[in-house]
């Protein structure tokens, strides 16, 4: 990998941030620790001097310059290791008194540091203060400061080394990090390439260690997923919709063929032709419809909805159909539900599923529709005294363009019960085929809405005025 | 009637044209959104059919526009995008009426009928008794008579020859009942509102010389003014 690359993985980036901090950190952390040692030894050094100042003068306001001199040279000759220095100085800086060979340059009142020679080779860090003795008297005071000199330098020393330790282990880390990182991404990415390439079915390694980036293929490996099912699926109607619409098309074709040879084509031939381009179009329509509800276009609408509202509208929508068949429709509320959706999808799904129901029941037969709610699922059971569908094809009906035999003299596209189920599962439901015996039943479950509602009268009357208001 | 079509796609556009000019309407035609808005304010039309996608000025906005300068023209909106949101999108822009593509010729013709019917009858006080022939519906006693007989009324026949009567003369189609009388905006499948006109039919007509609510073969419903 190419430093380039590296510098420009998000990774690295978030590391420096994070060693500079570190420094940052460790940096304010040092001055602390000096601030607490060293400075407290400085401070201690100063106050010495600062007391032994006081003394000095104390004694020249007694007993004058010559005074002065006379104890400054019995602490000077007390001092066994020189570890004070004085210096009694003139105007012009000659010293009358003490052990420091001239006076430092320096302004009076203030801390001063300097290096007393000691002979050829040797010389001592000093701390000195220097204060103005009346007209033409100066008076140094030091303190020989070689240990504190010592002990700053060795600070010093190991901060920078303890530093420089500090943020090469971070940037060792930080780039380990990076490195690491980008080799879970490689996988990652060589992963999608391949995919790109054409290779769907690869999926990214996992490692099973549970982190955000074994999450990340995770998320990634379930999106695959559902695109490849998504695929099949476009697949599978791609040939069904070849297959199913050839043959009326093909027809179609044949027919017009002959009307176009016909001199005088009569009129209801062409009327015909009209009728099956319009089977054809609806069979477009309810395709498009199907692949729209799966997309999920709709869950921008949805919103809390009345079933039991739904549930009559439907029921008394068909009513008419089957009170002319001689078929006894029943529409049960045992409870009102509430849930969050679509309602004219919902409609849809319900009114294709009664059509099922009206066209295959035999006259005088019965159908139950049924709204119950058990905890928090709504539960639509539509139940027929019809055919039935054998345990076999269950799962296939809900698939697009199935038809089973014995509907191939009904009217219809094999696409209701299709749109049923991606109604269904755009509710987060299920839906399920059942032996009604004899009959079918099938069942929607969808997640209902929790309220209290419970109060609410249950079992109205069929035929309420709904608000569908007329166009004025 | 005078209607102005606002359509890109030239097969649709004379389709529609055609079709127009042969139910007696004179017709105007526009191929983009800056034409389409240019002829509707400067010309006066009974009603305007505008296609929802259109090159230059899309068909939402030029609707909006009309109305932002006070143009009540009734638009009936044609668009390739038929779910609910669309369609709610479409009438929250100013259209009175939307029609998803494909569609039969007599729906669009039946829905710009029923739509300049309405403006026309607009501004009048809201009707509590309408008539057709001898059948007259009491809206406030909720009460259905022919030729002075009561006639018993389920709730939704009630509502059902409601909207026909407001409709009285043109053709319904399907969709339009199932959309005026039970607010569903899906295609009705097979016979079901079928089943409810007859029954309808059998209580208004039944015994009577004149039917008044006839079939339209192939494209809905009409019952006689």
């Amino acid at each position: 990998m190419r430093l380039r690359t590296l510098l420009h993985t998000s990774v690295l980036q978030l590391t420096l941030v994070y060693v500079a901090l570190f420094g940052v950190s460790v940096l304010a952390l040092f001055y602390l620790i000096y601030w607490s040692t060293v400075g407290y030894l400085e401070r201690q050094t100063n106050e010495t001097i600062q007391v032994e100042i006081d003394g000095l003068l104390e004694q020249y306001e007694r007993r004058g310059a010559s005074g002065l001199a006379d104890v400054i040279a019995e602490r000077v000759r007390k001092d066994g290791e020189n570890r004070s220095i004085y210096l009694l100085a003139d105007a012009i800086g000659r010293p009358l008194a003490g052990n420091l060979a001239y006076l430092p340059d320096a302004p009076t009142g203030q801390w001063l540091d300097f290096v007393k020679p000691d002979g050829a080779s040797a010389s001592t860090p000093v701390r000195a203060g220097v204060i103005r003795l009346g007209p033409g008297l100066r008076l140094l005071v030091g303190r020989d400061i070689r240990e504190l000199a010592q002990i700053r330098s060795l600070f010093t020393r190991s901060s920078i080394y303890g530093l420089t330790l500090t943020m090469a282990l971070a940037i060792a880390g930080g780039v380990l990090m990076a490195f690491s990182a980008r080799r879970r991404l490689a996988d990652l990415n060589r992963t999608t390439r391949q995919i790109i390439a054409g290779n769907l079915s690869r999926r990214a390694p996992l490692r099973g260690s549970g982190d955000e980036h074994d999450e990340l293929a995770g998320n990634i490996n379930a999106m695959l997923d559902q695109i490849q099912r998504l695929l099949e699926g476009m697949r599978h109607v791609g040939d069904s919709v070849a297959h199913d619409l050839r043959g009326p098309l093909t027809r179609l074709r044949n027919r017009l063929e002959t009307l176009a040879a016909a001199d005088q084509p009569r009129r209801e031939d062409l009327v015909e032709c009209v009728e099956q381009v319009q089977h054809v179009l609806d069979t477009f329509n309810a395709l498009l419809r199907i692949a729209r509800v799966e997309s999920g276009a709709h869950r921008s609408a949805f919103a809390a909805l009345d079933l039991e509202r739904i549930v009559r509208d439907v029921c008394e929508l068909y009513q008419a159909a089957a009170d002319e068949r001689q078929i006894e429709l029943v529409c049960t509320v045992r409870a009102a539900v509430e849930v969050f959706g679509d309602r004219e999808l919902l409609a849809q799904a319900l009114t294709n599923l009664l059509d099922n129901a009206v066209k295959y029941t035999p006259t005088g037969g019965r159908i139950e529709i049924t709204l119950e709610r058990t905890e928090d699922v709504a539960r639509i059971r539509v139940a027929d005294s019809g055919p039935g569908v054998p345990a076999a094809d269950r799962d296939r009906v809900l698939q697009r363009f199935t038809r089973l035999d014995q509907a191939r003299s009904q009217p219809g596209n094999g696409l209701g019960l299709a749109l049923v189920n991606a109604v269904t599962t755009q509710h987060h439901g299920r839906l399920s085929l059942a032996d009604n015996a004899p009959g079918l039943a099938v069942t929607i479950e969808i997640p209902a809405l929790v309220r209290s509602t419970t109060e609410r009268l249950i079992a109205a009357p069929l035929t309420r005025v709904a608000s569908g208001a007329p166009q004025p | 009637m005078r209607i102005l079509v606002i359509e890109d796609d030239k097969d649709v556009a004379s389709f529609i044209r055609n079709g127009l000019a042969q139910a007696g309407c004179n017709v105007d035609h526009a191929a983009n959104g800056k034409d389409g808005l240019f002829l509707a304010t400067t010309e006066a039309y009974d009603a305007l059919v505008v296609d929802r996608m259109l090159p230059g000025v899309d068909g939402l906005t030029l609707i909006r526009t009309l109305r932002a300068s006070k143009n009540t023209t009734p638009v009936l909106i044609l668009s390739a995008l038929g779910e609910v949101d669309d369609r709610v999108k479409g009438l929250k822009a100013g259209g009175d009426d939307y029609l998803v593509k494909p569609f039969a010729f007599s729906e669009l013709l039946a829905r710009l009928e029923a739509l300049e019917r309405r403006t026309k009858s607009g501004s009048d006080a809201p009707q509590t008794i309408l008539r057709a022939a001898d059948l007259e519906m009491d809206l406030l006693r909720r009460e259905v008579r022919r030729n002075g007989e009561a006639i018993d009324l389920q709730p939704r026949e009630f509502q059902l020859l409601e909207f026909l009567l407001r409709h009285a003369g043109q053709v319904v189609t399907r969709t339009m009942l199932l959309e005026g009388v039970w607010d569903y905006h899906f295609d009705p499948q097979t016979n079901v509102i079928d089943v409810h006109i007859s029954r309808l039919r059998s209580k208004i007509d039944r015994g009577f010389e004149r039917p008044l609510l006839h079939t339209v073969r192939g494209v809905g419903y009409r019952l006689d003014g």
